[in-house]
């Protein structure tokens, strides 16, 4: 599904994501992790191809296309879905306009009639309750006035209308209390069928209760130090980001 | 001097109504001041070249034109055609508290009750308010007397369907403690000069819902105004929605008369392909405690162009005034253009004075994200911009008329291409 070949990307000329390898086949959950400032939030924006990241070296494929040769908004209609760390406001477009406007642009891709829009609201009023945001969400500004929370949840709920075939999670626990983690997770969990894939990046191993990854990789300056299966995360858990070397010493996981 | 105002004067001295006093006060402060020079501070940036040598015609109204229809929305309309009154006032069923009288029907005591609102609002600067008092034969009084709720709009509507010169006027006289929702209406595509004017004497602890909608395209040109005085904590709430043509112009001025009165001004401006729009406000905090919100925005498409001049004076005594004024412009090309101008004068030293004024583009992350959802960069473009415009919108206290502006509006923003 995902091939991640020797990557290389930039911002402003600074080099982050220096050699980045990463093979994720369909139905996978693959959970990134690493200290702060490893390049987790910059993958995520390279591969959907936010403006003012470039990549120098290296490959990325996805179902075999190459990614770099896409728009934007081709990527996202070829299946990616990246779940925002920090969800933009707004304010004067409406939730369901946008949400409406974007699954009918993903349909249109793939061949499917777009939905009218009562065909529409009810599945945005299904996915809405799955989330557990209050219906009038829907008729507001896009996250308008939301909390970090009900940020978080608004993407999820993206996430399930859009049906994607690859997602991006990018530290969607980042400021979320037990309960709205549990949201979050369950509204993930419910999308994992076997075909779709997950890339679940994250500082924390207490997302990964939650959502169990077949793979924990570790990120740090750029690239993956090390990989292995869910048990990784706990051991960084439980020693924290030292093992990488004397400048991560006493950062948790 | 200007071929169309000389035949304006010529017009004016044969009005002998019983406002004639004041008209030929106009008539002689249109001869001493000449046309508007080009280096005119009021006009620098709008030109006057399609109305200077234009004919001055007056049609008949003998050409039907209906009134736009608003589902949903309970109005009382009186409608000028052409520059004339073609609603029969009385066959109106009114709602007690509500006097609707016009210039032409006045007896005796309503002519003394014109004359006490005919041009004390406005202010004299405005050349064409000048023309309007020298020529506005057609005119309304509309009186809500004191401690009245009026649930109804009532519509001021100007219809121009011919090549004529339109000039009417409305005084509107808003009683204390009285609730009143009024909207006026201009629109046309002939080439027709209309100044439609209005001033509103708005009583203490009175509530004035107001829209202004300038409709005039293609080849109509107008000059109007809408001017307020608010009494002791007055509350005005008004909506100004303009179009563009070659020549439109709106003035807005609000006047605080009296202690606490409280105004609040959306205005709108989405103009298409080479048009021009004009609109000049002014806030005049002259009592304290007075507070005053301003939001302009307006969307300016290929060859068009705007300009907003957003004044606010705070006298002397106006201490505690707090007043902001903010106005955001997105352009769509290269070849649009702007011209946004603050201005403001404060004497009294204990006030909350903020104003802002933004010519944008689209934000990056916002754009990113529309486009990480799978939708087309133009269709983005399109949302959001167009969700710049829609956030006024939804401030409008009227559900109807809300629901019905939108679609003309995005229906408008729809033809505008994004170059």
């Amino acid at each position: 599904m995902l091939s991640i070949k020797n990557l290389h990307a930039s911002v402003e000329d600074k080099d982050i994501i220096r050699g980045l390898n990463l093979e994720v086949k369909a139905g996978e959950v693959h959970a990134i992790m690493g200290p702060n400032g490893a390049g987790k939030s910059t993958l995520g924006y390279v591969l959907s191809g936010r403006e003012g990241y470039s990549v120098s070296e290296g490959e990325a494929t996805l179902n075999g296309k190459d990614l770099m040769e896409m728009e934007i908004e081709e990527r996202a209609r070829e299946g990616m879905f990246l779940a925002f760390q920090y969800p933009v406001e707004i304010p004067g477009v409406s939730n369901m306009e946008f949400m409406k406007e974007s699954v009918n642009a993903v349909r249109e891709q793939r061949g499917q009639e777009s939905l009218t829009a009562a065909e529409f609201l009810k599945k945005a009023k299904e996915a809405c309750k799955q989330v557990q945001l209050p219906l009038d969400f829907l008729k507001r500004g896009v996250n308008e006035g939301f909390s970090g929370g009900e940020k978080k949840r608004n993407e999820i709920m993206q996430m399930i209308l859009l049906e994607p075939t690859l997602c991006i999670l990018d530290e969607s626990d980042s400021g979320l209390d037990v309960d709205a983690l549990q949201v979050v997770a369950d509204g993930v969990n419910s999308q994992r069928d076997g075909e779709r894939s997950f890339i679940v990046v994250t500082h924390y191993q207490r997302l990964l209760d939650y959502i169990k990854p077949d793979y924990v990789h570790i990120l740090a300056e750029g690239k993956i130090v090390k990989s292995g299966d869910a048990s990784l995360a706990l051991e960084v858990e439980k020693s924290g980001y030292g093992f990488l070397g004397k400048k991560y010493e006493g950062e948790t996981a | 001097m200007s071929q169309w105002l000389e035949k304006v004067i010529d017009v004016a001295q044969g009005n002998q109504d019983f406002l004639a006093p004041a008209r030929q006060q106009a008539v002689s402060k249109l001869q001493q001041a000449g046309w508007p020079s080009q280096r005119a501070e009021q006009w620098r940036f709008t030109s006057l070249a399609p109305l200077k040598d234009r004919a001055f015609t007056q049609a008949k109204a003998d050409t039907v034109v209906s009134a736009p229809e608003i589902t949903g929305l309970d109005a009382i309309d009186i409608v000028f055609t052409n520059g004339e009154l073609t609603t029969d006032l009385a066959a109106l069923t009114l709602p007690e508290g509500l006097r609707i009288v016009s210039f032409a029907g006045a007896n005796a005591q309503q002519q003394e009750d014109i004359q006490t609102l005919f041009g004390r609002i406005k202010p004299e600067r405005h050349v064409f308010g000048q023309v309007n008092d020298a020529l506005s034969r057609q005119g309304v009084m509309i009186d809500v007397a004191d401690n009245i709720e009026i649930s109804s709009v009532i519509r001021l509507i100007n219809l121009s369907s011919v090549d004529s010169d339109n000039h009417t006027r409305a005084l509107i006289k808003l009683g204390n403690n009285s609730k009143a929702k009024v909207m006026e209406l201009g629109q046309g595509e002939h080439d027709s000069m209309n100044t439609a004017m209005a001033e509103y004497s708005i009583g203490d602890h009175a509530c004035l819902e107001h829209y202004r909608f300038a409709f005039y395209t293609v080849n109509a040109k107008a000059v109007g105004g809408s001017h307020f005085k608010l009494g002791e904590a007055a509350n005005l709430n008004s909506t100004v929605v303009g179009y563009g043509s070659p020549l439109s112009r709106l003035d807005i001025d609000i006047w605080h008369a009296a202690e606490n009165a409280f105004a609040k001004l959306n205005a709108i401006y989405l103009l298409a392909e080479g048009e021009m729009f004009d609109l000049h406000t002014c806030i005049e905090h002259a009592k304290p405690n007075g507070t005053s919100e301003e939001n302009a925005r307006g969307i300016i498409g290929d060859g068009a162009r705007a300009v907003f001049n957003g004044r606010i004076h705070i006298h002397r005594d106006a201490q505690k005034t707090l007043a902001e004024m903010n106005n955001r412009n997105l352009l769509l090309s290269r070849r649009a253009m702007i011209n946004t101008k603050p201005e403001l004068e404060i004497y009294a030293d204990d006030v909350k004075c903020a104003h802002g004024a933004t010519v944008a583009e689209i934000e990056g992350s916002e754009l990113f994200y529309l486009l990480s959802r799978g939708i087309s960069r133009q269709r983005a473009m399109v949302m959001l911009n167009f969700g710049f415009i829609r956030e006024l919108v939804n401030d409008i206290p009227n559900e109807a008329i809300a629901q019905w502006l939108l679609p003309q509006l995005s229906e408008r923003f729809a033809r505008m291409e994004v170059k």
